[in-house]
């Protein structure tokens, strides 16, 4: 029997796809934050380097959803500072220090929030724009 | 009885699944406000006149070619169908670095206005079904 799908449930199906993406983000915001200051195991390595999530569009019940597609490194130069002392540093005395800025990461979050909050929204919409069409049956 | 036999129901039938239409592709396009080089879409708008112009038809009874070989498809007034509607791109009111155009406050904008208009039309279907009921009652009672 082919399954019949009305298109608030769709809508609903996307939405929840696009608050699934957005806290896999979230868990990538909070990666980031966490190892902002984790230097290189072996002296002279690289340190921790930041992760970007790529978004894509993926099919979910009859509409076009979203989904994480892979985690791109971010290709931003490492800051160095000197630290003859410190376990990581190369011969020079350099220490190579994360590319993860704590601001950018503060801002990419408020963008998840106000896209995660949005997607709720949508579902919430959804919700009761069906709940008017069954109050069609009540009378 | 068909309820779609009527005009003014069949309209509501029609503007019901546009307006469920354009909630569906606003949630894609939500979903998808972070997603590099997407385009929001949005249906395309709903014309009355052209509804009207259908219904018109509808009502007159319209013309119908006769079939004279069993390979004829039946013609008539077209039925009224929510697949009738267009899915356009539309873009927001401007596009990010990664190619995206999804601005939230135009698509909350958006569904707020189709969540109303929804309102609307459930309103004038439960009024109609009224004005059934009423004529359908026997009188004096």
């Amino acid at each position: 029997m082919p399954q019949v799908k009305s298109q608030a449930d769709t809508a609903m199906a996307v939405a929840a796809s696009g608050i699934r993406a957005q806290q896999a983000r979230m868990r990538i915001i909070a990666e980031n934050l966490a190892n902002a200051s984790s230097t290189a195991r072996t002296p002279g390595g690289e340190p921790y380097r930041r992760q970007v999530p790529v978004f894509e569009p993926r099919a979910v019940s009859g509409g076009e959803g979203v989904s994480m597609k892979r985690v791109a490194m971010d290709a931003k130069p490492f800051r160095t500072t000197y630290d003859p002392g410190h376990p990581s540093a190369n011969a020079e005395g350099y220490v190579q220090l994360p590319n993860v800025d704590p601001l950018i990461e503060a801002l990419d979050m408020k963008e998840a929030q106000r896209a995660y909050e949005a997607n709720l929204n949508v579902i919430e919409t959804a919700r009761s724009m069906e709940m008017r069409t069954l109050d069609l049956l009540k009378r | 009885m068909d309820t779609s036999a009527i005009p003014i129901l069949a309209m509501l039938k029609q503007r019901l699944g546009y307006l469920g239409e354009r909630q569906r592709v606003i949630a894609q396009n939500v979903a998808n406000a972070d997603t590099p080089g997407y385009a929001p879409r949005d249906v395309k708008a709903f014309s009355f006149d052209a509804a009207m112009q259908s219904q018109a038809r509808v009502a007159a009874g319209g013309v119908e070619p006769v079939r004279t070989a069993a390979g004829h498809l039946a013609g008539g007034p077209k039925r009224i169908s929510s697949s009738t509607v267009k899915t356009v791109k539309q873009l927001d009111s401007e596009t990010t670095l990664d190619g995206n155009s999804v601005v939230l406050e135009d698509q909350m904008i958006k569904m707020s206005e189709a969540r109303m208009q929804y309102d609307a039309a459930i309103g004038f279907y439960q009024k109609s079904m009224a004005l059934l009921r009423m004529a359908a009652r026997p009188p004096g009672r």
